[in-house]
Order: C-alpha cells, then structure tokens, then sequence
C-alpha cells in the first residue's frame, strides 16, 4: 500500500517524464504532467540553442561558403567569377594532389595504428603493479599536453642541427649523418614517428579506461586453463575492449587527416612536397600560392569524403553498442 | 564463460587463494617480484626516451649560450628572451585567450551535453551525429571562408576572432565529455527536486551542474590545451606581433633565430609550463575514455 500511496502523492504533485512516478488517472494530475513536458522541450530548447548557434555559424555558414569560394576562381579579398567545376578538375589532374593523398595515408596509417600499439602497450604495462607507476602515468601523458610548437622545435634541434645528440652519435660512430628532414623518405619516416610519439599518449589513455573495465578473473581464469601470455591478449583484451578500440582508431584516423602543426611545423610539407598531406597542400594553395579556389577545392573534397565516410562510422558505432 | 566458473569451483593451489570477500590475494613469489621489476626496468627505459625531447627543450633552456661568459646553469636565456621580445605580451595574449575560451566552452556544452545525455527524441540524437561530422572535418575548410566573413567584422588580427573560432572547434569534444558525465548522475536526482517544485533548469543548475566538477574540469582541461596549443588559426587569423599568442610567437622567434638555442628553448619552457601545470594538478579529473561510451551510447 505505502508504494501505491506515495506513488500517487508523487503523481498529484506532476512527476516529471521517465520518473519513476505512476501518474494516476485524473485529470489534473495529466495535465500537470504535460504541462512539465513542455516545460521540459521548452528548457532543452534553450538548453541547447547556444551550442546550435556556434554550430550553425561558425561551422555550418563557412562550409556553405566553402562551397561557393571552390567553385570561383576568386582570392582571399575578392570573390571572382564562377568557374564550375574548373577548380576540382585541375586539382584531380594534379600529380602533386595526388602525392598529397599518398602521404595522408601512409601518416593516417602509421599514426593510428602506430600510436595504438604503442598506447595499448604502455597501458597493459601500467595496468601491473608497478612501483611508481602513478608517476609514469603522467609522465608518458608529457607528449600530448606539450604545446606542438614546442615539441616540434625540440624534435628540430635533435634531428635537424648541425650540434645535435643524434649527429654526434653518428660522427662518434663513424658514419654520415642521416639527413633527417632534408632526405624525402627519411623526413617521411620522421614525421610519422613524431605523430606517433605525439599521440600514443591518447591512445594509451583510451585503452586504459577500456581496460578499467575488463574483470582480472577472467585473466585469472585463463591462465588457470594454461593460456598463454599471447593467447590471453587475442582471446580476451582485444575482444572485451573491441568497442573502445575502434572508436579510438576512428577518433585518431579524424586526428591524423586533419592534422596540420605536426607535418607543417617539422618540415613544412617539405622537402620536394615528400611531407605535404592534403592539409598542408590546402594549406599552402590558399596562403602561400593564393589559388583560394584549388586550395578550398581540395578542402572541400577531404571535407565531402569526411562526411559520408564519418556518417558510415558513426552509425557502424552506433550498431556496435547495441549489440 | 566456462573458465570462469572454473575459478570458484577448484583453485589451483599456489596460483592464489580467494578469502571470504571472494577477492584474490596476490601471492608475492619471487619470480613475480622479479617480473615486476623487469615490468619496471622497460617503462622506466620507455619513459626515459619517450621523454628525451622534453627534457632536452628544459636543459637547453638554463645553458648558458656560447657567446656568454656565464657558466652552470643560468636564467639569462629567460630574462633575455622577455627583454628582446613581446614574449610577456605573447604570454598574456595566450592566457585570456585560453581562459575566455575555457569559461565559454563549458558555459556552451554543460547545457548541450545536458540536452544530450537526458534527451531522447530523434531531433537530439540528429544533433549528436551532426556533432560527430563536424568534429571529422578538417579545420582549414571553414577557416578560408571564416578569414574573410571575419575580415568583414573586423575580428582579422584580433583575439575576440580566435576565440570564438576555438570555442566553436571545442564543442564536439566539450558536449561529448560533459553528456558522458551527465549520463552517470541518476535521473532520481533531478526527479526528487522536480518534485520539490524545482523548473527543468533550476534542477540542471543546481542538482545536476553542482555534483559534476569533475566533468567540467575534465572538459576545461580539454578546451585549455585545444586553445593553447593551438597553430592553425592564430596563424591565419593573427597578423601583427602584438596580438600573437605564444604558439605563433613562439614560431615566428624560432625561424628568425634557428642557432640562438638558449632562447628559443627559453620561450618553448615558457609556453609548456601553463599546461603541464594545469594537468599535473587536475589529471585525476581527465578522462577521455568517457568520449566513446558517449559517442556509442545515443
């Protein structure tokens, strides 16, 4: 009775929608009901107007106009004359693009899987008891909370000066020095390591929670039914954090093609453009080419590519949770 | 789920013993000993390298530089960078920037991310995936198009045009973080002061806004480092030295003087500082993890 009882008081005074209140039948207490759930659109309508605003705005109204700048052969002060789709073509006809989208894929690849495995690594070392490990936890963060401009400097000086650590090391050993940033397969294989050691950290922090979440018992278990080291990490980690992994691997392949101050602020997309991401050459179109059209143009096609393949993903994460 | 039965029925002895909680007793042999330190050694050596850039920007920092007749370490590099450059105008130009766009951000996506977690009709979860595609798209896009409204508007070369630019690129992220925090305060929270008469809003204020520091925290350290470090738009958008924030400061003082190592390294300590501080001290808050359960759970 005193369930019934208190559910009925909580009716009278108007529960709110998805309360756990039983709303009885009469009349008043309907109409007080609903009156709570316009009240409750009504405040999330402005709960949320700001952030569709800036959304709209800042985000929204530039791609629009986006789309108008990619097809005029204007500048950055004047607009220009509509040129159809001129801009895309003579972008798709260029070898230059083309390497463009090379380097993005090799950098998203290396950068995504590359800091996954060395972020998963690290994590499953820290998930042990480890004297100071606490202490680590921060430390190995270090990478991803200093500012690019900074570590990029720093990778500069360790690589690219004339009194670096790694030239003497070289001249100490007996050999040529390596042309870090100035050979193109080296300056290549320099920046992927530096997006890497950029954005382990991410990583390393997304597997970990994920890991949080695997019970020790099952590792228990397991190893009590002889499974091996190896056979324990293919048959339980990777499958229990499946989920996590891939929105991470999602997440950091967004990273990855979009990323600018990592490539631009080691080596400028250069030497001979080996470096130059799709980014970068967008980049360098508009401000240091200013061919605002091309530029735009190839910002608009990465930008089309995002949107379909992001949807797909996104409803594919979607699906996975509710499984 | 066999092998977990297992466990309860027959332990092997000498791999571990359950006491009357159920809960393992880590048995301390000595090869487990010795497999910690092993564990030890590598994250040590891990760390030591991973670490070799960061630890090299500081030593450089306080040496001396070859022209001076200073030996040990010293501060000159510091003293002499804030003397011959706008470097304390850069730093102060950074920190209104970061906190103005700190302060908005949460402002902006608490409400949203609120909308977000307690939501459930079709127009909520639409904006969720909206939130999703612009997170994925490459920022230079709409900075072009941007340059040139705010070049109308007068926010060219200017930190109020900056900032609204990274409160906007902040909150796909923000939103994300803050609903994920908001998705682990129970509903029967905001239903106890609805029926004590509190409005929607006055409940999201002060029940469910009051107990989720943590999740402000967490997405305030999230908008200071985006702000912060960010490259791309300050250097698009800031045209004159004096507006610079340090991050364009910084690059510009590093192309004009590449061999003054001291000093470069000086400014680059100057501008790792701020961060590093604030995540040492709030760290515990910082949780990325939540992104993904949010992104998958609506």
């Amino acid at each position: 009775m005193t369930t019934v009882n208190s559910g009925l008081a909580r009716a009278r005074r108007g529960v709110a929608p998805g309360g756990s209140g039983r709303p009885s039948p009469s009349r008043t207490s309907l109409n007080r009901a609903s009156k709570l759930h316009g009240q409750t659109s009504r405040t999330y309508f402005w709960l949320i107007l700001p952030s569709v605003l800036l959304l709209v705005l800042i985000n929204g109204y530039p791609l629009i106009y986006a789309g108008v700048q990619a097809t005029h052969d204007g500048s950055l002060i004047d607009a220009g004359n509509f040129v159809g789709v001129d801009n895309f073509t003579s972008v798709l006809g260029s070898e230059a693009f083309w390497k463009a989208v090379q380097f993005t894929i090799v950098f998203t690849i290396v950068g995504v899987f590359g800091s996954w495995a060395v972020g998963l690594g690290l994590a499953l070392l820290l998930r042990t008891r480890i004297p100071a490990g606490g202490l680590f936890k921060v430390l190995l963060l270090l990478p991803w909370v200093v500012p690019i401009v900074v570590s990029s400097t720093a990778w500069n000086w360790l690589v690219a000066s004339p009194d670096s650590p790694t030239n003497k090391v070289f001249t100490a050993l007996g050999l040529e020095t390596p042309l870090f940033l100035a050979d193109p397969t080296l300056a290549a294989i320099t920046v992927c390591l530096f997006k890497v050691w950029v954005s382990f950290p991410f990583m390393m922090m997304m597997s970990a929670g994920a890991l949080t979440s695997v019970d020790n018992t099952v590792y228990e278990a397991a190893s009590m039914d002889g499974a091996s080291r190896w056979q324990q990490f293919t048959g339980i980690t990777l499958p229990l954090t499946a989920r996590s992994t891939y929105i991470s691997w999602i997440l950091m392949t967004i990273f990855c093609v979009n990323d600018f101050p990592t490539i631009y602020l080691l080596t400028g997309g250069g030497p001979v453009d080996a470096t130059t991401s799709l980014v970068v050459y967008a980049y360098r179109k508009v401000f240091q080419d200013f061919q605002t059209g091309p530029g735009v143009a190839v910002a608009f096609l990465m930008t089309i590519t995002l949107v379909i393949v992001s949807t797909l993903l996104y409803r594919q994460i979607r699906k996975s949770s509710v499984e | 789920m066999s092998t977990v039965l297992h466990t309860h029925t027959a332990p092997p002895a000498g791999v571990g013993q359950f006491n009357a909680n159920g809960r393992k007793r880590r048995p301390v042999s000595e090869a487990g000993m010795r497999g910690r330190w092993w564990r030890f050694a590598l994250i040590l050596a891990v760390t030591a390298v991973v670490l070799v850039p960061i630890g090299a920007v500081v030593v450089l920092a306080v040496l001396p530089a070859s022209a001076s007749s200073t030996t040990g370490l010293t501060l000159e590099n510091f003293s002499g960078v804030f003397e011959k450059t706008l470097a304390s105008t850069w730093l102060a130009n950074s920190l209104v920037v970061t906190l103005a766009t700190v302060v908005v951000s949460v402002a902006v996506a608490a409400p949203a991310g609120y909308v977000l977690s307690r939501g459930k009709s079709k127009a909520v979860s639409g904006y969720s995936l909206l939130l999703f595609v612009m997170q994925s798209l490459p920022i230079i896009t709409s900075v072009v198009p941007l340059f040139i409204l705010f070049a109308n508007l007068g926010l060219v070369d200017n930190l109020l045009g900056i900032t609204i630019v990274y409160v906007a690129s902040t909150m796909s992220v923000a939103t994300w973080m803050m609903a994920a925090y908001f998705d682990s305060i129970p509903v029967s929270l905001e239903e106890a002061s609805w029926i004590d008469g509190c409005s929607v809003f006055g409940s999201f204020l002060k029940v469910v806004l009051r107990n989720s520091l943590p999740g402000v925290l967490s997405t305030a350290i999230f908008a200071f480092l985006l702000a912060w470090n960010d490259y791309l738009v300050a250097i698009v958008f800031l045209r004159s030295n004096e507006i610079f924030t340090l991050p364009v400061g910084v690059q510009s003082f590093f192309q004009q003087n590449a061999t003054d190592w001291g000093s470069v390294m000086a400014l680059a300590v100057v501008m790792m500082v701020p961060p590093i501080f604030v995540f040492a001290a709030l760290n515990k808050y910082f949780s990325v993890g939540g992104i993904g359960g949010s992104l998958a759970g609506r």
